[in-house]
């Protein structure tokens, strides 16, 4: 037992000298890493959950080498424990806190870092001698597999630890992890199958898809010292002349027949909490074949929400400016709590808020910064920094501080603007009161005064621990293009023993034997080509082993490798020289030479793009444009939509016909009723009364089994306005689907807008919907079909394909000294997408860009359900005499698209005041 | 709206191709521009796996539109070929090799970096930088320092690959091959179809005529 090993007195000595004891989750996890099982850690931040795996593999190790453990500086064990970590940013303070236990242990352990910043003579140290601990993230997880020999890396290693599982998750990074699980597993056991493998081949045995039988063969039968010794000369891959003696280790040998083949291999998973934590668990234990166990630190953080209201409440509620007028309320947060986080969800607004905050206090100067992903790294690295020393009062940041190590000064964190979704929501709460027993507090402030209905959904989720799901991606053809290209420029591979690791990955579980054959062929033969005139080179297959040979490709690829991207940034320099930050190429590109825009709290004028960087020089002007990012376009989470409708539904019951009747013959604001201390609703939703009040008078507040329509006509034309409270994405493939649907009754065009909370359509002519005809223009029949008559899917996938191409490697970025020859090789995604389409209709990365659309850009699974779920509940129709609470926002976003910003305060002023 | 259409400069006829290419009735030459022979051969060289079939294609259209206007002469405004020698550009060759009596001149463009002698053997007349014939003056990039058509000379080129955005509804555009004249010039669509587009605007008196599937389409 745990309690009475060598290793764990050692820990625990340590610990209680420094007045520390552990948790009982972190005993349990030791515990299991003694008994070499797997699994998957679920722990808040700040409860010492990098320890529970750190230390248990420190007490294996003591464990296992109970004379040996302490301190030699001669002592070479071998990589021990792999930490994959999603951020480059962690690894230097995961490090730093490693190296302590280890320094104050006194084990004979070092601790290496390998990323993106890491040094070439670093790298080479640690070719020569690896670390007993590897901090890595997936990109260099990969590069580490394109280095010949790397099968002898990971022989002696014991634990692979997945920090932040539940971010990498639902991420190609993700897959990139489960592709590098899958191989390192396979290594352990790839002499002997490599030999088996290639003898199967030349016995032209199939051994295909049946991976499982393979490896228990090996793990039954195989005297693998023989192997060994015969491999030294037989291989034409020899890489191994070291035994891999801890694999067959008498002490990991198992009574589970499953598992023995690699027992002294275990995989942990550190994990915040999602809705899927056991998908989460087998995904990652997919590639072993084990099942894992999950261990639960049974520590619920105490958080405390606390909505800023405004002082008199909209009832005609528009998104964008409401916020900054609230922000002088946060003047008082920041200045009682030690250090503030503000959350704002835009990059832009973030520029924004910086500036309102200063300006409102100008005392603020120097102890407030910025943090957005496009803010130049090394102030990013300077604002962390003085994050954890407690130099900053404040930080307005994006979710580029959702991740990350602690920083203990912070006190309060301020969410503005909705956080989209549950788990984002409790993530941001956890960044403040960091130690297990504190408080989380946060603060949150709404956009627009419909939003402080999400904030009342929020507590309701998070007392009802309802959080979201992060779903795994599957069949990511590009990574796993990228993939093999990776093997066959490091010691090559054999594509039976390839497949069989890579079927066992959760995300390749179902790819079937032909894409297979179809993506060999792509690597090798490059598609359909000419035959007698073709030249195309990449991976050659020499004795059955697929190889990259040239020493350019190679290069190459290794260049490539990390390019996943989640959008084309460019670079932003000043044309005097000095490096600003990055920026979304799209922004840039609607960009014309003079304009101003904003960028790390600086106002810069666009003069030109040269070589992938934007050149600017600075500007004076007052007025800017503020860059729209990735992050605005996040949409409600279905499980914050199905919360908030239920919060709606209470609000609903609350207005009894007889309640409302009566408050619509007072003037509406002072004499609410429902502000009664007996009222069930929460404090938000009673400070929304009036609105709903309003809303409830000429139209309807919908229960949860309602959706509500509403028809309006004004001298624009013909509204319909739906609610789903489905998120953005959705509502907008609906109103496509729907306007085509519509279209069919009566030829008719539309306008289309969309918010989270519901859609438009506009038109000219009276909009033909009914009750004799509402379910059917909802029904999930025929939904593929519609889409794809109506939702121009083709431009969908082609934005898509840029980043498919170049992680499949079909977009050449260039690289350092080749320039020229390299202009050669361009060619725009949106050209080859054209390509393809034409001349290779079935390419798989093409194929791929277009379910990437379906999955994610339509969420087609949520509007499947959305619609199923439409049919089970009562529709209701209602024709108000003017706009409504919950359309109006929806309308001023779509008067936003071609109005500037100012004359849009001014139009929607009057239009509220014609209203009211 | 039809796949051909005619342009009249003068006493010249030309007829615009929606294959991307130029027929001068009076001398019977077609005329055609960035044809980056061997362009899907670099790539693939390069272990970029772009279809050959889009070469093979480009070269199946390149013969129908000589056999269709019973071209004597092929005029080309440069980059003929897209990089150094490949396998692409052999099957160019035997191409060639199937029309002896069409006379064919190049106007160099830069991507046409190949050995004096590989022209020579594919039958190919070579000007360095522009090249004459009657009122029309051929050259490649029409920025090209030194260039000066003569009196009463029209000029043709290629090089930027011009292209038209239609806007549709919505926020979204898309993007044609087009020919662009001017009072004093005329630039070709590229005839290869594994090429991108270059945005041009026509001004006051210039006329564009946009390739839209198979038509062209004046705008």
């Amino acid at each position: 037992m745990l309690r009475e090993t060598k290793g764990y007195k050692v820990v625990s000595e340590w610990l209680a000298q420094k007045g520390f004891h552990p948790f009982l989750f972190q005993e349990q996890t030791w515990q299991h890493i003694l008994n070499n099982e797997s699994g998957l850690v679920n722990a808040p931040t700040g409860c010492g959950k990098t320890f529970s795996v750190f230390l248990g593999a420190v007490i294996k190790f003591i464990n296992d080498n109970p004379g040996g453990y302490l301190n030699k500086k001669t002592a070479r064990h071998g990589l021990q424990l792999l930490w994959i970590t999603p951020l480059r940013a962690l690894a230097k303070d995961i490090g730093r806190a490693m190296e302590e236990v280890i320094d104050e242990l006194g084990i004979g352990w070092k601790v290496g870092i390998r990323n993106g910043d890491t040094s070439i003579a670093e790298r080479q140290k640690q070719k020569l001698q690896m670390p007993e601990v590897l901090i890595i993230t997936p990109e260099s997880l990969h590069l580490l597999l394109a280095q010949k020999g790397y099968e002898t890396v990971f022989s002696s290693m014991q634990i692979i630890a997945v920090d932040e599982w539940h971010e990498l998750i639902g991420s190609k990074r993700g897959v990139q992890v489960e592709l590098a699980v899958s191989r390192i597993a396979g290594s352990r056991l790839s002499i002997g199958s490599r030999q088996s493998a290639v003898l199967s081949q030349q016995s032209s045995v199939n051994i295909n898809g049946r991976p499982e039988e393979l490896f228990q063969h090996q793990a039954t039968d195989s005297p693998l010292t023989t192997h060994d010794s015969r491999l030294a000369t037989d291989s034409p891959l020899t890489t191994h002349d070291s035994p891999l003696t801890t694999h067959h280790s008498p002490l990991t040998i198992h009574d589970s027949r499953l598992t023995t083949h690699q027992s002294s291999l275990s995989i942990w998973g550190i994990s915040a909490t999602i809705g899927n934590l056991d998908e989460a668990k087998e995904v990652l234990m997919s590639p072993l074949q084990i099942p894992g166990v999950i261990v639960k630190a049974n520590m619920d953080k105490r958080i405390e929400i606390e909505s800023i209201f405004p002082d008199e409440i909209e009832k005609y509620p528009w998104a964008g400016h409401l916020g900054i007028k609230l922000a002088h309320k946060l003047i008082p947060i920041i200045e009682q709590s030690r250090t503030t986080l503000i959350f704002i969800n835009t990059r832009g607004m973030s520029e924004t808020w910086y500036q309102t905050l200063l300006n409102i206090c100008p005392d603020l100067a120097g102890s407030i910064a910025l943090h957005h992903g496009s803010v130049d790294m090394e102030l990013r690295t300077w604002v962390e920094e003085n994050l954890h020393t407690g130099k900053l009062k404040a930080v307005v940041c994006t979710a580029s501080l959702d991740l990350g190590v602690d920083f203990r000064p912070v006190e309060s964190v301020i969410q503005v603007g909705s956080p989209k979704g549950v788990a984002r929501f409790l993530q941001r709460a956890g960044r403040s009161g960091h130690s297990p027993d504190a408080v989380s507090k946060i603060y949150f402030l709404p956009t627009h005064s419909l939003e402080l209905a999400e904030a009342a959904a929020l507590k309701k989720a998070i007392s009802e621990k309802v959080i979201e799901s992060r779903q795994p991606m599957l069949l990511c053809y590009d990574v796993l293009i990228q993939y093999l290209n990776t093997l066959a420029i490091s010691d090559g591979f054999l594509p039976e023993q390839v497949f069989a690791e890579i079927r066992k990955t959760y995300c390749y579980k179902h790819l079937s034997g032909d894409e297979w054959e179809q993506l060999l062929h792509f690597i090798t033969a490059g598609g359909k080509a000419l035959q007698q005139y073709d030249d195309y080179k990449k991976t050659e297959i020499e004795d059955g082993i697929y190889k990259i040979k040239s020493r350019r490709l190679a290069l190459r690829h290794r260049l490539h490798i990390g390019t996943i991207v989640s959008e084309a940034m460019m670079k932003v320099r000043f044309i005097s020289g000095g490096y600003v930050g990055v920026i979304e190429e799209y922004f840039i590109s609607r960009l014309q030479s003079g304009d101003v825009f904003t960028l790390a709290g600086r106002n810069l004028e666009f003069v030109m793009i040269k070589e992938m960087t934007a050149y600017v020089r600075k500007s004076n002007s007052k007025k800017s444009i503020v860059p729209s990012w990735q992050g605005g376009r996040m949409p409600l989470s279905a499980n914050l939509g199905k919360i908030l409708r239920e919060t709606l539904n209470s609000v609903s019951a609350e207005l009894s016909p007889d309640s409302y009747r009566d408050v619509s013959k007072n003037s509406i604001p002072s004499g609410s009723i429902l502000t009664t201390h007996n009222s069930p609703l929460t404090e938000e939703l009673q400070v929304l009364q009036p609105l709903f009040e309003l809303q409830e008078r000429l139209s309807h507040v919908p229960k949860k089994n309602e959706l509500l329509i509403e028809q309006i006509e004004t001298k624009d034309g013909f509204h319909l306005f739906v609610y789903p409270f489905e998120g953005r994405l959705v509502h907008e493939a609906m109103a496509a689907i729907l306007a085509y649907r519509i279209s069919r009754i009566r030829p008719i065009t539309f306008s289309f807008a969309m918010n989270d909370y519901g859609f438009e359509l506009l038109s000219d002519q009276p909009v033909p919907v009914d009750d004799t005809n509402v379910y059917e223009l909802f029904s999930p029949e025929n939904l593929l079909s519609d889409i794809q008559r109506s939702v121009n899917s083709t431009e969908m996938a082609r934005r898509k394909f840029r980043d498919v191409a170049v992680i499949g490697g079909l977009i050449f970025q260039g690289m350092p000294g080749e320039k020229k020859k390299a202009r050669h090789l361009q060619a725009s995604a949106s050209l080859l997408f054209n390509v393809f389409s034409e001349y290779e209709p079935g390419n798989l990365l093409l194929r791929q860009s277009y379910q990437e659309v379906f999955d994610q850009q339509m969420e087609e699974v949520r509007l499947r359900d959305m619609l199923e779920r439409i049919q089970q509940s009562k529709i209701i129709l209602t024709f108000p005499e003017r706009l409504t609470p919950f359309c109006f926002p929806v309308k001023v976003d779509s008067m936003r698209e071609d109005i500037s910003s100012e004359r849009l305060e001014d139009r929607v002023k009057r239009m509220q005041m014609e209203l009211e | 709206m039809s796949t051909y259409l005619s342009h009249i400069i003068g006493k010249d006829h030309l007829i615009m191709s929606a294959e991307r290419t130029l027929f001068w009735e009076n001398e019977s030459a077609l005329i055609v521009a960035d044809l980056h022979v061997g362009k899907t051969g670099h790539f693939r060289k390069a272990g970029i796996g772009v279809p050959q079939q889009v070469y093979k294609d480009d070269l199946h259209r390149l013969l129908s539109q000589i056999l269709f206007f019973k071209a004597q002469r092929l005029i080309i405004v440069g980059d003929l070929t897209h990089s150094v020698a490949n396998k692409e550009m052999d099957l160019f060759r035997r191409w060639r090799k199937d029309f002896p009596s069409l006379d064919v001149h190049l106007v160099k463009g830069n991507h046409d970096i190949l050995a004096e002698k590989w022209y020579g053997e594919a039958d190919i007349h070579v000007s360095a930088e522009q090249f004459t014939l009657n009122n029309f003056l051929f050259v490649h990039d029409i920025m090209t320092k030194g260039i000066k058509a003569g009196k009463g000379q029209y000029i043709f080129a290629g090089h930027v690959h011009p292209g038209v955005s239609i806007r549709g509804r919505g926020r979204q555009s898309l993007s044609f091959p087009c020919f662009y004249f001017t009072k004093k010039h005329c630039v070709l669509p590229a005839f290869s179809r594994f090429t991108g587009t270059y945005r041009v605007e026509a001004k006051e008196g210039e006329n564009v005529y946009a390739i839209i599937e198979n038509e062209v389409v004046p705008l």
